[in-house]
């Protein structure tokens, strides 16, 4: 049995690596061969299979494959139906998983207990449905880790370093950015900040953009009527980025399915990075985030690592290096570190110190005193970055005279702004009549070591409290019961 | 400073301060649910095309390092907004965060 095992589940590409008796990780390659395995899955007409894979990416159905079903997690409306049913991200990325662990418990041994890494701004209902995803394959989740932390770990591990670490983990579908501290085997993760929708496929957009457009302007015609065409150009796309990370210039021939003619595409790497280059200054703004959440100036940082597959593209090297005023380096293959650290952070997660990934709080008219203003804001009562597990309690006051319920709403993000957060929960609570407003509440969070929150709230006067789990309220989270069902339905699949 | 209790549902309703205060901004059109959960991220619709400067409120009078705080504080904003499940609120982040790259390029140069 592989004791310690770590899974990336990636937009794009998925890797599962074990801890050896050695001590190092290793890369399982899945049944055809491959290191990574291509996050996508098709649904196949004829047979009752479904394709997890490079097979799967590289069929001809786009009705019936599925991509990038990671940026949905956290949608609890978002549900893909084939042939009638309608499957969730949740059950599309168990299908994914249930083939990583089918493949290498061949070559590892049985697989039981697992660390997945999700992006460090991944929300409560994606990181639920992680978990979901999991055990319907058959998986026991032992923890979440961060994708940026996996990665430092990865390469604190691998390189010998110590000191400050920010990790750019530029992927196929985010951003993140971690600040970290290492000395020997403990680390100290300082602040994590992430940007979804921002990674290597929309480098793939845009360019896609820029094909059509030379296409329309050579021929006069559309490139592409269907999603079929699309898919191909996308891949086509794809092809050249990787291709201008290596060489100065790239050409192209594209065309439509309708016998509009060939267009010729003449991409050079400087054209590529104007095009990127609005994305490319988004990510620097959340580098001078992360530095500004942890307090640190660019010279307080000694390394600057770079993971994710975007990462290979030279301009982001150039970016970091003038900023930092020194070289980023890789830790090894790019696409692999996350999953090689997730190994090891099963293994060293009690040396491992991680911190809050948002702020959580409570919205309040906060009254000053002294300006005789008050103000409806965003109440925080646990800040981002407090190191994990917490608890932290903050007292307020309730607002009207004879309030029989109180209301607490739960909000994530850092914002004094109440506009500008997320009100991700509410808790209520039945309390005794007549009473004057001004009656205490206390009201206490917990954060754990995935980064789940708990609410309490308890009125001082009479005792009363009640405790919740923080959800969406409820939305996209399965029952226990529903999750077993499916469970055992994904295992009766046939999956290759 | 103390602080009251205001759920989203009550923030409306009620409370008036102990003492003599000066008058809160005015609840938002639609409510504060509303505002709150649907992220009301971009300023209302403009009845022109506003300038990035507009959309990002920089002013001429403004000096460097107060832009920079701007386009940081606005940059946080819009970039939690970028992620909303709802598709209204994204693209009106994706419009500031153009905006806010574009401010950025004209007062501190390209990357």
């Amino acid at each position: 049995m592989a004791e310690y095992v770590g899974i990336d589940l990636g937009t794009t590409l998925s890797g599962l690596a074990y801890l050896k008796p050695d001590g190092n990780p290793e890369i399982v390659p899945n049944s055809d061969g491959e290191r990574l395995t291509p996050s996508v899955v098709f649904f196949d007409s004829h047979e009752d299979v479904k394709l997890v894979g490079s097979a799967a990416r590289d069929g001809g159905e786009p009705d019936r494959t599925i991509f990038q079903i990671k940026r949905h997690m956290d949608d609890p409306e978002h549900l893909v139906e084939i042939d009638g049913k309608k499957w969730t991200p949740a059950e599309i990325s168990a299908l994914i998983l249930s083939k990583l662990k089918r493949d290498c418990s061949k070559i590892c041994g049985d697989i039981t207990d697992v660390v997945i890494t999700v992006p460090a701004n991944f929300n409560e209902l994606a990181r639920k449905s992680t978990i979901a995803a999991a055990e319907m394959a058959g998986m026991k989740v032992k923890r979440l880790v961060n994708e940026p932390t996996a990665a430092a770990v990865y390469y604190a591990h691998s390189q010998g370093v110590k000191g400050r670490i920010l990790v750019y983990d530029l992927g196929g579908g985010t951003l993140d950015t971690t600040i970290l501290e290492v000395e020997g085997d403990n680390i100290k993760i300082l602040t994590s900040e992430g940007a979804r929708h921002l990674g290597g496929s929309n480098f793939d957009d845009i360019l896609l953009d820029a094909y059509a457009e030379q296409y329309k302007k050579q021929t006069g015609a559309a490139l592409f009527s269907d999603e079929r065409h699309r898919r191909r150009v996308l891949q086509a796309t794809e092809d050249a980025k990787k291709m201008l990370s290596k060489l100065q210039r790239v050409n192209d021939t594209v065309a439509n399915d309708q016998n509009s003619g060939i267009a010729r595409i003449d991409l050079s790497r400087e054209h590529f990075e104007k095009l990127i280059r609005n994305m490319l200054t988004r990510t620097v703004f959340l580098v001078e985030q992360a530095l500004d959440s942890a307090k640190l100036k660019t010279s307080d940082i000694d390394h600057v690592v770079l993971v994710g597959g975007s990462t290979r593209i030279p301009k982001v090297k150039v970016i970091l290096e003038k900023m930092f005023g020194k070289v980023p380096k890789s830790c090894g293959n790019v696409d692999e570190c996350v999953a090689l650290g997730a190994a090891l952070f099963a293994k060293k997660s009690a040396k491992i110190q991680e911190v809050c990934n948002a702020s959580y709080g409570t919205l309040a008219m906060v009254y000053n005193a002294k300006t005789k203003e008050e103000k409806l804001m965003n109440s925080i009562v646990i800040p981002k970055n407090t190191p994990i597990p917490c608890s932290r309690t903050q007292v307020y006051q309730t607002s009207e005279d004879n309030e029989r319920i109180i209301e607490v709403d739960i909000t994530q993000g850092e914002d004094p702004d109440a506009k500008y957060v997320d009100v991700i929960g509410r808790i209520t609570l039945d309390v005794p009549a007549g009473r004057p407003k001004g009656c205490e509440i206390a009201v206490t969070f917990s954060y754990d070591e995935n980064q789940r929150v708990r609410a309490l709230i308890v009125d001082k006067q009479s005792g009363r409290s009640k405790e919740v789990a923080v959800s969406y309220k409820g939305a996209g989270v399965l029952s226990d019961e529903e999750l077993k069902r499916r469970s055992a339905h994904l295992r009766a699949m046939r999956i290759e | 400073m103390f602080k009251i209790l205001k759920s989203l549902s009550k923030s409306l309703t009620g409370h008036k301060p102990a003492t003599e205060v000066k008058k809160p901004a005015e609840a938002p059109k639609g409510g504060v649910l509303n505002q709150v959960a649907k992220g009301n991220a971009a300023p209302a619709a403009p009845a022109k095309v506003k300038t990035p400067e507009e959309l990002c409120e920089i002013t001429p009078k403004m000096s460097k390092d107060e832009i920079r705080a701007q386009l940081k504080l606005l940059y946080r904003r819009f970039n939690r907004s970028a992620s909303s499940l709802d598709a209204k609120v994204r693209g009106e982040a994706e419009t500031m965060l153009n905006a806010i790259v574009d401010v950025r390029e004209k007062h501190f140069g390209e990357i």
